[in-house]
């Protein structure tokens, strides 16, 4: 196992550096970082001397690429395109908020959507199943950002009808959240419209293929013989068929998590909140090719990290799955 | 949108007009001491110290920025006033141009060191030190000389310079706290002195910088004002989705909000506990036409061309389409660059062109054009299809590109699409490489910049338009100091302008400030200094 891994690291690092490269020359063809700077008649020609000599803007692209790999292997990525505070500062900053966030919506949506997926396949074809498929499909369907919008502008309408603040409609945290539980208390008010958005999509995939797995394994032979010895139907269910039918799920679970690392870009921008997502579109809209690349290199990492994840949880769950 | 580039420097003058919400929250009640207010800033500042270049955009120096003050401060009127400066500054020379200011004596920073000329020198020394990466040192670099190092200031320019007051509306930097330190760094994340403090010259000091989340602002002890600051807190939280902030100020998360332009806006006018003010801000949106060969379209040189154009689109069924729900009383500007509330300055040069469909056949028809089987004009072959180019995304600019579109289509003109997002739209534009394009030009109110919009060569000149006697009258008029024959001379070159047509103002882009009606003294200041240049006397009912 431990080969295997290692071995999978070690061919991840090629792939890194080819996507780094492609993204650099992608990124840096939007074209001059410096052009909007240049336009203004007034602004300081030292001051743009200046950025250009220090990120190297006359030098070719793939110079400017190789000094790029030196600030993101020995200095945390270096420091934006205008400003010098180290990269790495704001990326330890909005990681952790971007976890919190993507942990308790997969969470939610794991219990919810395989509790679902469960129900659903033992009672197939009931009234719950019919109501759980047509709702899965609607939370497919639902743009993200419309069920945001919908979502603040309710609760928000709520607190004027009732003059109640249940949930906040934007930030990570009010001006004084206190301390001890008054501040988690404070982060889940805040957290809770923007963890429902994202867990309904998660819910309605993770229902789905529950059911459809477990529907494939209950009649699979073993399940039958399971059975056949006098088993209990919940222990036939739940000991032996979601076991196994659990395998696509967590291996979905794990791979949409790595993918969510880059931060819910939507989500976060709707609700205002400083996370991955959030930090990306920021800077998208400055054109700073710099923090554009640290955030890049992050989720692709962490992509190839939880691929290898899902893998090995295959494997774990999987019994007749062996890696060499 | 930066605070040093165009506030001291103005690009093009500006005025506020207060339209029909009006302005400040006014009450006959005894301001109450204490109290906070959260402000949504639809920008986060990059970093704190707004005379760099990576952290200079308006809400810099809307927020953190409050804790640097200048010699003079620009007021909704766009009038430069005396606020560190103890009155009016003397011109004690002409010859070289010199001034002298004193300086407040009550003025002192947080630390309870006096604001004195030592403080002013080095403001103008850290700005013209090449090693500093200041947005710019325009104003700064005609400076020869400061000198004084107590409550008087000497400062020698090079020659005459006609906005010093708008040029010293830029804060001061303390010499005490920053002489000896890496300007590029030292007051990226807070403004701390030598001993670790915070400072500040304003009536708020930094309490915290919470980089994604939040600036807090609290109360100056020292405040050397005429009162002490009323609120004990302004809290900054980023809200840079308009949609958020709307829905924010709603449900009461958030006090006070200053967005873009937004239909939403409308709903919140009606909303009891909140107050909707709006000005005519600094945003100048106008047309420009090329009347260059590269790049440009050869029947939009000719001056009649321009002006048959002109009598195409109508200024005042658009602004009405675009704001009526927003801002009713809105009327379209009528000159390059004094705005209409600028009693004294404005001539409406541009007021004759209002939408004529039989102008234009009567100007087209006489330079021997003729209108095609699809109802658009030709002249010696050349068909009137002109691209017309914005920048795409900005909703506003869009939805105006295709009323104008529309009008001009009626009048024999074709308006052919031609908009690209911003970083694509800018450098094909100043390349020339356009026929019509919709923008805007940003400013405080003054006039000094206008050389290089309209003069011949000009830097920002990309339409290429070029009139030696304009560009005498530009020139002369950023060195002449008196306020009325520096008037008259940028009118005179607005009046040729408005019979050559290089540029079609549009409208003056209008400012929102929505609070709750509990938030007392708070009123908008249209021009580049903000909303928050009077957070002294906001206090909350």
């Amino acid at each position: 196992m431990l080969t295997y891994i290692l071995r999978r690291l070690l061919y991840s690092i090629p792939v890194l550096i080819a996507a780094s490269f492609l993204i650099f020359m992608a990124v840096s063809a939007m074209g001059d970082p410096l052009a909007e700077l240049e336009l203004n008649p007034l602004a300081s020609e030292e001051t743009i001397a200046n950025v250009r000599e220090k990120k190297h803007l006359d030098d070719p692209l793939v110079v400017q690429y190789g000094y790029w790999v030196k600030d993101a292997v020995t200095n945390g990525f270096g420091t934006p395109l205008l400003t010098e505070e180290p990269i790495w500062n704001d990326l330890k900053r909005v990681i952790p908020h971007t976890l919190a966030l993507v942990l308790a919506a997969e969470l939610i949506a794991l219990l919810v959507g395989v509790s679902i997926g469960i129900y659903s396949a033992i009672r197939q074809y009931s009234l719950f199943d019919y109501s759980a498929t047509t709702l899965s499909f609607l939370g497919f369907a639902m743009p993200v950002f419309w069920l945001a919008l919908m979502l603040q502008i309710a609760f928000t309408n709520l607190f004027l009808a009732w003059n109640v603040r249940i949930f906040y409609t934007s930030g990570l945290s009010s001006v004084d959240p206190g301390t001890g539980i008054h501040w988690l208390l404070d982060r889940a008010q805040h957290l809770a419209i923007p963890v429902m958005v994202l867990a309904v999509l998660q819910i309605a995939i993770y229902s789905r293929y529950m059911r459809a797995s477990l529907l494939e394994v209950v009649n699979s032979d073993y399940v039958r013989t399971a059975r056949a010895k006098g088993l209990h139907e919940n222990k036939v269910t739940m000991r032996h068929a979601v076991r196994n039918a659990l395998i696509p799920v967590v291996t979905l679970s794990a791979l949409s998590f790595g993918a969510l690392i880059g931060g819910a870009v939507i989500t976060e921008t709707i609700f205002q909140l400083d996370g991955m997502g959030n930090y990306f579109i920021q800077n998208l809209f400055n054109q700073d090719v710099y923090p554009i690349m640290a955030w890049l290199m992050i989720t692709a990492t962490m992509i190839i990290l939880f691929n290898l994840v899902a893998d090995i949880l295959y494997g774990v769950l999987d019994p007749r799955v062996r890696y060499d | 949108m930066r605070r040093f580039t165009l506030t001291a420097m103005a690009v093009v003058g500006l005025v506020a007009m207060v339209f029909a919400a009006g302005g400040s929250a006014g009450t006959s009640q005894k301001p109450k001491q204490g109290g906070t207010v959260v402000f949504a800033a639809e920008q986060e500042p990059p970093c704190l110290n707004t005379a760099l270049a990576g952290c200079n955009n308006t809400w810099t120096s809307w927020t953190a920025g409050t804790a640097t003050r200048g010699l003079y401060i620009l007021k909704p009127n766009f009038s430069a006033v005396p606020d560190i400066a103890d009155g009016e500054g003397q011109i004690v020379k002409r010859n070289p141009f010199t001034l002298r200011m004193k300086i407040k004596q009550k003025a002192v920073w947080s630390d309870g060191v006096p604001v004195t000329g030592k403080d002013v020198a080095f403001t103008w020394r850290t700005f013209i030190n090449p090693r500093n990466d200041v947005a710019s040192r325009s104003g700064y670099d005609s400076i020869k000389s400061v000198s004084g190092t107590g409550k008087t200031v000497t400062v020698v320019f090079k020659q005459p310079f006609a906005p010093w007051k708008q040029l010293w509306a830029n804060p001061l930097y303390p010499a005490h706290a920053l002489t000896g330190t890496d300007f590029n760094t030292v007051w990226n994340e807070s403004f701390k002195n030598k001993s670790g403090q915070n400072i500040s010259n304003g009536p708020f000091v930094l309490q915290s910088y919470v980089k994604g989340q939040s600036i807090t602002m609290v109360r100056n002890p020292r405040w050397w004002g005429p009162h002490k600051p009323y609120l004990d807190k302004v809290t900054f939280v980023f809200r840079t989705n308009t949609d958020t902030e709307i829905q924010a100020i709603r449900g009461g998360e958030v006090d006070v909000i200053y967005p873009q332009p937004q239909l939403q806006l409308a709903d919140l006018k009606g909303q009891s506990g909140l107050k909707v003010v709006s000005n005519a801000g600094t945003t100048l949106e106008h047309i420009d036409f090329n009347a260059q060969l590269k790049g440009g379209m050869p029947l939009l040189r000719a001056p009649w061309f321009r002006q048959a154009i002109s009598y195409s689109i109508d200024r005042t069924a658009m602004v009405k389409q675009l704001f009526r729900t927003l801002n009713p009383t809105l009327t379209p500007l009528q000159n390059l660059t004094y705005a209409n509330s600028q009693k004294g300055l404005y001539k409406p040069h541009f007021e004759a062109y209002k939408y004529n469909p039989a102008k234009v056949t009567q100007i087209m028809q006489k330079h021997n054009c003729t209108k095609g089987g699809d109802g658009i004009w030709s002249c010696g072959g050349v068909k009137a299809s002109i691209k017309f180019g914005t920048t795409s995304g900005n909703r506003l600019r869009e939805l105006a590109l295709e009323i104008m579109q529309a009008q001009a289509k009626n009048a024999g003109f074709q308006f052919v699409p031609d908009s690209e997002p911003s970083r694509l739209f800018f450098p094909r534009v100043s390349d020339g490489n356009y026929h019509m394009a919709l923008f805007a030009w940003v400013g405080s109110g003054d006039p000094y910049g206008q050389t290089d919009i309209y003069g011949c060569g000009g830097e920002s000149n990309w339409k290429g338009y070029c009139s030696n006697k304009v560009t005498k009258l530009l020139r002369d008029s950023d060195k002449e100091l008196n306020p009325t024959r520096r008037a008259a001379l940028v009118n005179t070159a607005d009046a040729i302008m408005a019979l050559n047509v290089p540029t079609l103002p549009l409208y003056q882009k209008p400012t929102y400030l929505v609070h709750k009606t509990k938030i007392r003294g708070i009123r908008d200041n249209p021009t580049n200094q903000g909303p928050t240049d009077n957070m002294e006397d906001w206090w909350v009912s």
